[in-house]
């Protein structure tokens, strides 16, 4: 049996599949900070028969946990003499733009544990100084001194060549066998030596939580079950083994998010649809990403802590491309010192929660606006609905000032909680040149298919899906991935002169370690899929494109291909193309998947009608036309598949609702999905 | 209430302006993805914004700080040259880079402004303002620090139409293409500021279609006076009184300065007043700023200290009033050159700084490295013997405040979303290779809250015959501490000969020419210190031995704290008593 377990930030969900196909969840409380308690919580609720996983796959918050809370290990760094401050003056830019007292993001590792070593490599690779192994003895043995735990290593241009990065790691070991050391290197192979320096020093920092926490975690399931294959889920959307995701854990930073995005694109492949937008509401947050083609985009441009007023920290990681913006189901409206009415970024969180959950929530949330509209019904929350306490609540702190009664105000937030998720997909989808109508809308988490039908239509996107398991559609993800390895190295060579034998050289080196890493990780090389990409430019510009490129040996007509598509996805992107102007591959990158069986998933029997399913109707507050109109509402599970329901309508499934306005109608696919025509043109 | 105004619901409204702010936002993206400069999706030195029909800003999208507000008055100077007589039409496009006519900055900054019609009726404008590469005149990329007039310095724009109801005018192309050194780059950045300007166009009336054209019209009012109404209320809550400070331009590039420059802020309950009189005349050598520069600059540091939160919008300034001479340093006049405006006008964004920081501490702090410190270096490349530019502003410290030490190696307040150049690509493409890249440790800036470090950036020259034209502005006088603060350093370089030979400290110097193995040292000030140095915690002090920010002599001298070079462990001594 294949089981995922994702933790979140107030649950930890677990799918698996049964050997009938059938998909089944079960969510426990997630229990900070032995996460792995959680885990076996969660194990045990689902009531399945432990020792028949034969795969187990783990989506963890560990990573990321252990960054923003600053609970890693004492990490001290290694750099090129002279380069020992480039972490603390970073790239020296100000989002905040009119703020005199804007505060630059702190290193991860202070001054005096930042040191630095005779040693030299010119851009070329070549090398000027050799390593001053001396020096390293001595820092090695000041490390020591200073109680230090972790040891990231990072001279200029180890990307081109990294020997001197490789022998001050293996002096490293010789000396001191029981740190955690990580060479720029091993974590990522791009230029700029702030990015890089800042990523191995954060995997550094990570490197001892994440090994215990996987020890444990490891520990704990080997208890009653020896033989399952251990995955843990990274952030480019695939698995890796226990063991390898230790070497490099800043890989798992993303670890659950992207997995619903991951899941998205398997379940288009199931339904026949290859473009998608991707959109997870949670709590606090909404989270969307495009797929185009079924491909599921990948880069390294990932920063944790960026936001439009402080610069983060870069992470040169391979992410799956989400855009996050701070409005959920929890989201707080108010209203600013003009009073203009806002929702979100804060959050009433899961403690105390929006004010219907009755655990003390003061301030009016997106959640609560849904409850008194009658989009939710106070029957299905896990609490003590007080009903009069969120209307007061909401009349006092949002409706009085614009004279007007709760349900109007109610109304009001969720209008401008959908307006700024609205600027958050178009951000992905029509700002990036492409057009939402050749997109499908597929919407998860515990709010996607509250908002998603509204917000498709508003976009311009015709179909939505609200897919089996959406409350819990990360863990799905999960069970459906592969496992994934993304090899990104930087090559600086212009088109026109490009050695096509080096070129093969470039890759087979690249898919050699990849069958290598495969191998450790027990897959074969027949399971083995590449694909490979030219991250390129214009001569003397600086942002790239991702071009697909073809695997085997290029032929001089297959270069002349790979320039036309580049400056096709130029123009797609950027509006323009140059023609004349030379062309430059700044990056290699290969994406390798190593494939492993996965559940089929069962189309589903239901010998159900319209009637069976129907609970209630009940009124809800609509804007368009606006006021109460009597609604019908079902049950999800117990609805017929294929029959048609038109809008307004309500459907309601553990832990989540869906709404479809009038002018919108939805249906029950054969693997239960739900399909919902939107009316957009 | 102002929504009683109108009978169209809050929230409408609220959904409109938001419309608007991410069409501002949409036209940002626009211009950086289709640029083909560097300086404009790199350093992503450009503007651009919407303003209602008479001119007054709604949305503006910055790259950096110091192009805040200078769109609408391009839009202001449209409507006095075009305004009457409906000279302006649908498809009109005016370009401006005349720096005394709505232009402001320099003549680098070319601006368009697109007139968007609805019905008929004119509504709103479209209009951003970009940096080129090249303007012409007497050096190549234009700006320059010894220019005599404006005619040395490029290209101007006196406010024409570029397109003339949707006709371009090739003629106006044609004479830009002759006058520029690099043609493809500068007309490239022009199509691609033709493009953004049509975005904000097509998403307004797209707005318009939806919501209906007096819903706009009422969002836009109220969006102004929302604006108006939160900066009001930010008023009210600074210290009543005038407020004087005084201060310097050190040089004008070629030999003359430093020249006075002061200001008198008076803050009552509903207004903000500059006046800037007395200040310096205008000046022979290009560090002259215009009036509409001015007022960029005051607005940069009324925004610091009201709210620097906000969406921007013309209804936040009108509590702002800015007296001056006319033809003064900060109110230049033609024929006054003006490549290197931006150090006069960081010297009156300073001025008010200056004279606001120990009366508004939560939202001011010491003074920072109070220079672009602007670095063009020429030559060619070892390997592929290509001829390379390096462009770029240089990182510094900046001050200490309350409660906060100062950040270390951090453009200038006048930049912003910039970013420095890595190493490692510095190293590929140009014909140097960096000695180092390090925080400048000089001892000074102590306070309770320190300044941030400056930086040393070392470029050893690879190639002979290369050319470094540096503008290190505030090389004379350090900069200042608050709160008894002590003061930070001078912005400065020398040149480190192959031949043992050292020369320097210089501040601004033009085409200084370096040989192969020359190094370049490049320095940039420590912020000034805020409060007294000896309440700075002694565990602190202690730390800031460890991390080598300041040696046990000064942990001394300065602090009040003995530390043990070895231990650390440190005791307090008698002055902190």
């Amino acid at each position: 049996m294949r089981v995922a377990t994702d933790i979140g930030g107030t649950f930890t969900d677990l799918v698996y599949v049964d050997d009938s196909g059938q998909v089944e969840v079960a969510k426990s409380h997630t229990t900070p900070p032995n996460f792995e308690q959680g885990v076996m919580d969660v194990l045990d609720k689902s009531e399945i028969n432990k020792e028949s996983i034969s795969t187990f796959i783990h989506g963890t918050t560990v990573i990321i946990n252990a960054l923003t809370e600053r609970k890693g290990a004492k990490t001290g760094l290694i750099t090129t003499k002279g380069f020992r401050d480039v972490l603390e003056i970073a790239r020296g830019n100000r989002p905040d733009l009119f703020n005199i007292r804007y505060q630059k993001p702190e290193p991860f590792i202070e001054r005096y544990l930042r040191k630095e070593v005779d040693e030299r490599l010119n851009y070329k690779g070549e090398v000027l100084s050799p390593l001053n192994t001396e020096q390293v003895k001595e820092i090695v043995e000041y490390f020591k001194n200073e109680n230090v735990e972790a040891i990231a290593v990072a001279y200029l241009h180890s990307y081109v060549n990294p020997e001197h990065e490789k022998e001050t790691v293996k002096l490293i070991k010789e000396l001191w066998p029981e740190v955690a050391v990580s060479a720029s290197h091993d974590v990522t192979k791009e230029w700029r030596e702030y990015e890089r320096t800042n990523t191995v020093a954060l995997n550094a920092y990570v490197q001892p939580a994440a090994a215990t926490y996987v020890n444990k975690l490891h520990t704990k399931l080997t208890d009653f079950n020896t033989s399952s294959q251990n995955y843990i889920m990274q952030s480019n959307g695939g698995t890796t083994t226990f063991e390898e995701a230790k070497k490099v854990p800043i890989n798992m930073v993303e670890s659950g998010p992207v997995a619903g995005i991951y899941g998205a694109a398997v379940l288009g492949e199931l339904i026949g649809e290859e473009n998608i937008i991707a959109f997870d509401i949670g709590g606090t947050t909404a989270k969307c990403s495009l797929i185009e083609k079924g491909e599921v985009k990948v880069s390294t441009d990932y920063y944790i802590e960026r936001t439009d007023r402080n610069a983060g920290y870069p992470i040169k990681a391979p992410v799956v491309d989400i855009v996050e913006i701070g409005n959920g189901g929890g989201s707080i409206a108010w209203l600013d010192d003009a009073g203009s009415l806002k929702v979100g970024p804060q959050s009433a969180g899961a403690v105390p929660g929006p004010v219907s959950y009755g655990q003390g929530g003061t301030e009016p949330t997106t959640t609560d606006a849904n409850l008194l509209t009658g989009r939710l019904s106070a029957k299905n929350f896990d609490y003590d609905v007080d009903l009069d306490l969120v209307r007061d609540t909401i009349q006092g702190k949002i409706a009085n000032h614009f004279n007007m009664t709760a349900e109007e105000a109610a109304l009001g937030i969720i209008r401008i909680a959908n307006s700024n998720m609205l600027n958050a997909l178009k951000l992905i989808s029509i700002r990036k040149g492409h057009n939402p109508q050749d997109f499908t809308l597929v919407a998860f988490g515990g709010g996607g298919s509250m908002h998603a039908p509204a917000l498709a239509k508003e976009l311009g996107v015709g179909k939505v899906v609200i897919p089996i398991a959406s409350p819990v559609f990360s863990a799905w993800g999960m069970l459906m991935s592969d496992l994934r390895h993304d090899y990104i190295k930087t090559y600086i060579k212009r088109l026109e002169n490009l050695d096509l034998n080096e070129m093969t050289t470039q890759w087979n080196e690249i898919e050699s370690e990849a069958y290598q890493q495969f191998d450790n990780e027990g897959i074969k090389q027949e399971d083995v899929v590449f694909n490979r990409f030219a991250d390129m430019r214009y001569l003397g510009q600086e942002h790239t494109v991702k071009v697909p490129v073809p695997a085997g040996e290029w032929t001089d007509e297959q270069l002349q291909n790979i320039v036309e598509k580049f400056h096709q996805l130029h123009e797609q992107n950027y509006t323009f193309r140059l023609d004349d102007t030379g062309t430059e591959i700044v990056n290699l990158h290969v994406t390798a998947f190593g494939k492993v069986q996965k559940p089929i998933v069962q189309k589903i029997e239901r010998n159900t009608t319209l009637d069976d399913a129907k609970i209630e109707t009940r009124d809800v507050y609509f804007e368009n036309p606006n006021g109460w109109v009597a609604t019908d509402v079902y049950q999800r599970e117990l609805l017929p598949v294929n029959e048609e329901i038109q809008g307004p309508a309500i459907i309601e499934e553990k832990a989540a609702v869906t709404v479809i306005y009038e002018g919108q109608s939805l249906k029950v696919d054969d693997y239960g999905n739900l399909i919902i025509e939107t009316g957009a043109r | 209430m102002l929504m009683n105004e109108t009978k169209i619901d809050p929230f409408t409204l609220e959904i409109v302006k938001d419309s608007l702010l991410a069409a501002g936002d949409e036209m940002f993206i626009a211009l950086a993805k289709t640029s083909m400069s560097p300086i404009i999706y790199e350093v992503l030195d450009y503007a651009s914004g919407l303003t209602d029909a008479k001119g007054q800003l709604l949305t503006q999208g910055n790259g950096v700080t110091g192009f805040i507000g200078m769109l609408s008055y391009m839009v202001k100077q449209t409507l006095n040259k075009y305004g009457e007589n409906d000279k302006l039409k649908p498809g009109d496009i005016i370009v401006i880079n005349d720096p005394y006519g709505g232009g402001g900055s320099h003549l680098s900054d070319v601006g368009l402004v697109m007139p968007i019609f609805y019905d008929g009726e004119l509504i709103a404008f479209s209009a951003n303002k970009a940096h080129w590469t090249e303007v012409g005149g007497k050096d190549p990329g234009s700006f320059t620090n010894d220019s005599r007039d404006i005619f040395q310095e490029g290209l101007q724009f006196p406010s024409v139409k570029l397109f003339d109801g949707g006709k371009l005018n090739e003629g106006l192309v044609e004479i830009i293409q002759a006058n520029v050194r690099f043609p493809d780059l500068s007309l490239g950045d022009m199509w691609a500021q033709v493009a953004a300007l049509k975005t904000g166009e097509r998403r307004v009336k797209e707005i318009c279609d939806k919501y209906g054209k007096d819903v706009i019209l009422t969002a836009i009012d109220n969006q102004l006076n929302h604006g108006e109404t939160i900066s009001r209320q930010e008023l009210k809550k600074l210290p009543k009184g005038t407020f004087s400070a005084n201060g310097f331009v050190e040089t004008d590039g070629i030999g003359n300065g430093p020249f006075p420059i002061k200001v008198e802020v008076t803050i009552t309950d509903d207004e903000f007043v500059c006046d800037f009189r007395g200040s310096s005349q205008q000046v022979p050598g290009p560090v002259n700023c215009s009036f509409t520069g001015l007022a960029s600059a005051v607005r940069t540091i009324f925004l610091a200290i009201t709210n620097p939160d906000q969406n921007v919008n013309d209804g936040v300034f009108r509590p702002l009033k800015i007296i001056v001479d006319d033809r003064s340093i900060m109110s230049a006049e033609r024929p006054a050159p003006t490549s290197n405006y931006f150090e006069t006008m960081l010297g009156c964004t300073d001025l008010i700084w200056k004279a606001l920081a120990p009366h508004i501490p939560h939202r001011l702090a010491a003074a920072h490295l109070l220079s672009v410190c602007s670095v063009t270096l020429s030559g060619s490349h070892q390997d592929t013997n290509e001829p390379f530019l390096i462009v770029e502003p240089s990182v510094g410290g900046w001050g200490g405040a309350d409660g906060q030490d100062g950040a270390s190696g951090q453009f200038c307040v006048l930049d912003g979303e910039t970013y420095n150049v890595p190493v490692e690509v510095a190293e590929t493409r140009y014909g140097v290779m960096l000695d180092e890249y390090s925080l400048r440790i000089d001892g000074t800036g102590a306070g309770e809250y320190i300044g941030g470090k400056g930086v040393i950036r070392s470029y050893r020259a690879m190639t002979d015959g290369q050319e470094a034209t540096i503008t290190y502005g505030r090389n004379q006088y350090r900069l200042w501490g608050t709160g008894g603060g002590l003061e930070g350093s001078v912005n400065e370089f020398y040149i480190e000969k192959a031949d043992g030979e050292v020369d320097g400290p210089y501040g601004v110097y033009p085409r200084y020419q370096l040989h192969k193995d020359d190094v370049l040292k490049l320095m940039t000030a420590t912020g000034g210190g805020y409060g007294d140095p000896l309440k700075r915690p002694a565990d602190q002090v202690a730390k800031d031995v460890k991390n080598e920010y300041y040696t046990v002599d000064e942990a001394k001298t300065l602090f009040g704290v003995a530390v043990d070079p070895e231990t650390f462990e440190y005791h307090e001594l008698d002055t902190r008593k």
